[in-house]
């Protein structure tokens, strides 16, 4: 990059004030110490760069210091007061963090994303669009305010973030790597950013990786290794050889197997030629028999991305030969042994036996005649187990029951069942104990001995070091040194990688000024009212189609008729969109409407005063919100899923309309049906009713919080609580919401069947679900709107209007519902994965 | 020598033959304890004509059950359950319409239906990656649909060769009971002793892990509607034997039961491993409990009230971290994490 002192702020000498200031900080998780006695003094007017490696602790630390983590031991202080920090308190004091993982809502629209996040204040005194606009400007992101942030860049979601930070004019503004993923352009104008804040008077933290950041941005430096406070410097008065040898330097407690004796006639049993693919770009290697390759570099550099792309799981070009005949990606999937990183969510099968989970790569060679031989699986898999020394209560125990160190060696032991021709280790010995890691790196040394190639990705340098022949270092996707024999140190891998000035491929060409932002008609196909308009199409097309065929199809009488049997399965169906929007479902609808209708029906008689019709109706709005609060109670506190949650609801309810009533009985007041279905002109006034709750249910899902925050919990349930939305209070609001729709909805029936019947709005549960799925709402969660809603209750109800009309048997009515559910969900789902597959490849 | 063969003893992992799942024994107590209760309060209950009543609804509705615990298994849930009874039902009423000799062709038929249905939602959710419900939701309505072309929503009579062999009873023990324990058995065999069933729950039990190791989920899962879809079929045409006159709907009463079941029986609804036995067993709790409900003389009604109970308690042995409940409720001091 250009050169390193020049560019440097000279701070404004009234600006020197520490504002934040961590004193003797000890962070232990699980016992292990992540930090401890670590103090740093955070500067008004100055950025403080926190340096070190992977897992030296600086995340951890700027945790601690925006809320997100309690430390063990130690205090924080804020303007010269002690103060406990939590995400809320930190942000009304003013501190700001840029999480390396955007917390954005990905169903949300750019501007939603905004109104959802900052708080209400940010936006007083001007329209909101033209305030995001600039906020956006600022950090240089330029996509369309209404784009789904979704079809976003990582590049531009990182961008979102920084913008969101910057809004709040914050007074210490944590940034944790917000260079990886970006493009020059943007890291230009962040920094430009930052430089400005810092001149007025903002104290910046900025957590890198590499020395050539720290130069052209940061006052002042802390380093970081094994959670302890190495130095602290003006950076002015340090070299980056002082820098590196901070950095470096870890102990280790493992002992390593010998190397590989590498000998002239070793055969090359492992090449990859000029591979690319997504997030790594034209990596090459060659392993010679008996060799451990390993991947290093700064975490998230493309390591694991090249990995799995020799595993097979992802597509890739570029050649791939094991032992000298060249492999698909689907011959790799099958034919590589591949260790996760992640146990948890990609290694094993958490709920199963340590047996089962050694096993399952290996079933074929357990077969006896045509089932599996009990004796040769538990021998075999009882022997490797055993030479792997792993540590469990039985074969039969979950494996979740075993240590972190035990869980790998399980993979490892499905690896070597396995007979692989490659085995691929991404980070091996995380979450590990020290013994267990020792024996891990005899295995994988035997492995490689025996012939196979083994490729080890580790962010642990020391670690590579120990264990490694070969190291290659990646930066940004690309190899940028491939180490050798004496060279694997880690500081030579520590060093190429922090001196990287590469800037991310990837990022480079999307993040550019000029991008050119989805056109207007392929927003709005791509937006939430294309469902809609698709609707309101088919139903007018329907309708033309039928006048045709019948010319009383649009008497007053029937289209009353038509839109009265509307309002029930619309106002059931509104309900039921606010459960699907968070997320979730709601199946006692159906139940609930009809146990309504029982309960009025024992107050709303003719003859019974209006003191007792009032005290029916107010019942009904009472046991609605209970449901509601049951329902949502379960889901949320007792971690049923929502299916479960609200089938039990389901039964329970339909058991107690038959405890009331075991069977039809209790005129509904004929006054109140008649007001009910007062009509105006050929309209009803309940169907006018509905189409101005949708409206206005519509108008709070997208300009009020209420809705932002609805639709956040739904999208992703982990960012709205990182942007601060109380989850449990959403979600059970919105389950007593769904119930007190449902209350509309059960008035709406008692109006048509005016009488109380226990058998009666079960349906209501289904046709409400292809009502909200009709008008375009996801199961998934995050989007939809109610207007869809009503059209998709509109047009199921004059489908089965239709069919009689027509003079249709039934059988046509159910194969219509049927074909439009299945024809309209595949095309949503159709639009909805272009969108998201483009949006990768961008 | 002697030190290094004990040593290996003690590293050397075990497993016992007889292996329980807690799920099974919370269902077999419950079972249990229902029949003894039942025996005691309502001895009407579990007399002889009450448990022959009993036991062919019991067997179909284990079927059913089974065949939902496959789905359920891959994180999928299957409400076209209904309409493949019902049109199971249907087809093996009315194709043969009375005529024994066409029951064969009949049943041919209602496979292939079965087939058919069983692809296109597992298509519809594994390839084209809808969501369970709707795609189900969908092809129920379709079934009816077939149901509607076939009988014209008109009950008609089971013939006698079907009535015979799905209503009648070999050595005092009704025939649909073998049929729920020879499916019962051919379900654990193939999940639990063959190549693709072992494939097939490790799959439900981590789809991202088991594509890790290069198993076809789609495939899998894709398949698990097909299996369910020959279980309802195969309780369909019990039903129509076992019932006389069934109804185009007959189906519909096997839904919600079908999911509890499932539930009851241990299976996660956002997939896993499956436990078949315990669902057969909770598929005779439910039946059993609703004749203990009747025997007690209390309305039907109530004994909807006890599934939900019943149902509610189920979930919440699996759902409810019962540890950390204890932990909060009784003990007082926060347990500190010792620094290793």
């Amino acid at each position: 990059m250009t050169d390193t002192t020049t560019m440097t702020v000279t701070p404004s000498p009234a600006a020197q004030a520490t504002v934040l200031n961590l004193k003797h900080i000890s962070k232990l998780y699980s016992g292990v110490a992540a930090l401890s006695d670590v103090s740093v003094e955070i500067r008004s007017g100055e950025v403080h760069a926190i340096l070190g490696e992977n897992g030296a602790g600086k995340s951890t630390l700027m945790n601690v210091a925006s809320g997100t983590a309690q430390p063990d031991g130690g205090s924080i202080v804020f303007d010269h007061e002690t103060v406990t920090l939590t995400p809320t308190v930190a942000a009304r004091l003013g501190i700001a963090i840029v999480f390396q993982h955007p917390a954005v809502l990905p169903d949300m629209t750019v501007l939603e994303n905004l109104q959802v996040s900052l708080p209400g204040s940010v936006f007083e005194g001007g329209v909101d669009e033209e305030i995001a606009e600039r906020m956006l400007d600022g950090v240089g992101l330029h996509v369309h305010l209404r784009d789904r942030v979704e079809t976003l860049t990582v590049a531009q979601k990182h961008l979102l973030e920084i913008a969101k930070a910057f809004a709040i004019h914050p007074r210490v503004l944590i940034l944790d790597e917000p260079t990886a993923p970006l493009g020059q352009r943007s890291v230009d104008l962040l920094f430009s950013r930052v430089r400005q804040a810092v001149a007025d008077g903002v104290a910046v933290v900025y957590i890198t990786h590499r020395l050539a950041e720290v130069r052209e941005l940061a006052h002042r430096v802390t380093v970081l290794r094994d959670g302890e406070l190495r130095g602290e410097s003006e950076v002015a008065d340090v070299t980056d050889d002082e820098l590196l040898a901070l950095i470096v330097g870890r102990q280790l407690e493992s002992t390593f197997p010998p190397k590989h004796v590498a000998a002239a006639g070793d055969p090359v049993i492992f090449e990859v030629d000029g591979l690319s693919g997504d997030g790594c770009n034209d990596v090459s290697l060659t392993a010679t028999r008996g060799q451990i390759i390993g991947v290093s570099g700064v975490a998230g550099n493309g390591q694991s991305e090249f990995l799995r792309a020799l595993a097979g799981l992802s597509s890739f070009t570029g050649s791939v030969k094991v032992g000298g005949v060249a492999k698909s990606g689907h011959e790799l999937l099958h034919e590589a042994a591949f260790m996760p990183a992640d146990r948890h969510s990609e290694g094993l099968m958490m709920t199963l036996t340590v047996r089962e989970n050694a096993a399952v790569a290996a079933l074929q060679k357990f077969r006896g005649w045509w089932l599996l031989s009990r004796k040769k699986e538990l021998g075999r898999v009882a022997d490797t187990l055993q030479s792997l020394d792993v540590k469990a209560p039985s074969l039969d125990a979950e494996v979740s029951s075993l240590s972190g160190g035990n869980q790998q060696k399980v993979v490892m032991a499905r690896t070597l069942l396995s007979e692989p021709q490659l085995v691929i280790a991404d980070e091996p010995t995380q979450g590990v104990d020290v013994g267990a890691r020792a024996e891990i790196y005899r295995i994988l040394r035997e492995v490689a001995d025996s012939g196979i190639p083994v490729i080890v990705n580790s962010s642990d340098a020391k670690e590579l070091e120990g264990l490694c022949d070969e190291v290659l270092v990646m930066s940004r996707g690309t190899v940028i040194e491939t180490l050798r024999g004496p060279d694997v140190t880690e500081e030579m891998m520590i060093s190429a990688a922090v001196s990287s000035t590469t800037s991310s491929f990837a990022a480079v060409e999307s993040s550019g000024p000029s991008r050119v932002s989805t056109g207007g008609v392929r927003r709005f196909i791509q937006g939430d009212y294309a469902p809609s308009a698709l609707l309101v199409a088919v139903i007018v097309v329907l309708g033309g189609f039928i006048l045709t065929q019948n010319d009383r199809y649009l008497s007053a009488f029937n289209v009353s008729t038509v839109l009265l049997a509307v309002t029930a399965l619309g106002f059931i169906a509104l309900g039921q969109t606010v459960s699907l929007l968070l997320g979730g479902i709601d199946l006692s609808v159906g139940p609930l409407s009809g146990f309504l209708v029982v309960i009025a029906s024992f107050f709303v008689n003719d003859k019974k005063p209006i003191v007792v019709i009032m005290v029916g109706l107010l019942l009904m709005v009472v046991v609605g919100v209970a449901v509601g609060l049951v329902n949502g109670s379960l889901i949320r506190f007792a971690k049923f899923t929502a299916i479960a949650a609200t089938l039990t609801m389901y039964i329970a309810l339909q058991g107690l309309s038959f405890v009331l009533r075991n069977g039809p009985g209790g005129y509904i007041n004929a006054n109140v049906v008649a007001v009910i279905q007062t009509t105006v002109g050929p309209i009803p006034v309940a169907f006018i009713l509905l189409v101005a709750a949708a409206l206005l249910a519509e108008f709070f899902l997208r300009r009020r919080r209420w809705g932002w925050r609805l639709r956040a919990t739904g999208s992703d349930e982990e960012s709205a609580r990182r942007v601060g939305v109380k989850i449990n209070r959403t979600v059970i609001l919105g389950y007593i919401l769904t119930s007190l729709f449902t209350v509309l909805g059960a008035v709406m029936l008692m109006g048509q069947i005016g009488v109380g019947d226990p058998s009666q709005g079960v349906g209501y549960t289904l046709s409400s679900i292809t009502a909200v799925v009709l008008g375009g709402t996801s199961l998934l969660g995050g989007r939809g709107t109610f207007v869809g809603t009503l059209l998709g209750a509109v047009l199921i109800t004059q489908l089965l209007n239709a069919t009689t009309f027509l003079g249709l048997s039934t059988l046509w009515q159910y194969v219509f519902q049927g074909l439009l559910i299945l024809v309209a969900s595949v095309a949503y789902s159709f639009v909805r994965a272009r969108r998201t597959r483009g949006s990768v490849r961008a | 020598m002697l030190t290094d063969v004990m040593k290996r003893d003690t590293n050397r992992l075990t497993t016992s033959r007889l292996r329980v799942a807690p799920g099974f024994v919370a269902i077999a107590i419950a079972t249990i304890a229902l029949f003894s209760v039942g025996g005691v309060l309502a001895p009407s209950s579990i007399s002889h004509s009450a448990i022959i009543g009993m036991v062919p609804f019991a067997a179909v509705l284990a079927i059913a059950g089974l065949g939902q615990m496959l789905v359920v298994q891959q994180g999928g849930i299957d409400l076209s359950v209904a309409g493949g009874i019902s049109l199971a039902v249907v087809i093996s009423t009315h194709e043969p319409a009375g005529d024994s000799s066409k029951l064969g062709s009949a049943i041919l038929m209602a496979v292939a239906f079965a087939l058919a249905a069983g692809l296109v939602n597992g298509i519809l959710v594994s390839l084209l990656r809808l969501n369970s419900i709707i795609a189900t939701l969908g092809m129920n309505a379709l079934l009816y649909g077939a149901v509607f072309a076939v009988s014209g929503g008109t009950p008609r009579s089971t013939t006698a060769l079907l009535a015979a062999v799905a209503g009648g009873s070999t050595v005092g023990i009704p025939n649909a009971a073998f049929f729920a324990v020879a499916a019962l058995i051919v379900v654990s065999v193939l999940t639990k002793k063959t190549v693709a069933g072992r494939r097939f729950e490790a799959i439900g039990a981590n789809p991202a892990a088991a594509r890790a190791v290069g198993l076809r989920v789609r495939v899998h899962q894709t398949l698990s509607f097909v299996w369910a879809q020959l279980l309802y079929c195969l309780a369909g045409v019990l039903l129509a034997g076992i019932t006389n006159q069934p109804t185009a709907f007959q189906g519909d009463s096997l839904l919600l039961p079908s999911v509890a079941v499932v539930v009851l029986a241990g299976t996660s609804l956002l997939g896993g491993r499956g436990f078949p036995i315990s669902t057969v067993i909770a598929a005779l709790f439910l039946l059993q409990l609703q004749q203990f409900v009747l025997a007690l003389g209390v309305d039907t009604s109530v004994q909807t009230l006890v599934q939900a109970i019943a149902l509610a308690v189920g979930v919440s042995l699996y759902s409810v971290n019962w540890s950390s409940v204890r932990r909060r409720l009784f003990v007082r001091k926060p347990t500190q994490a010792i620094p290793a």
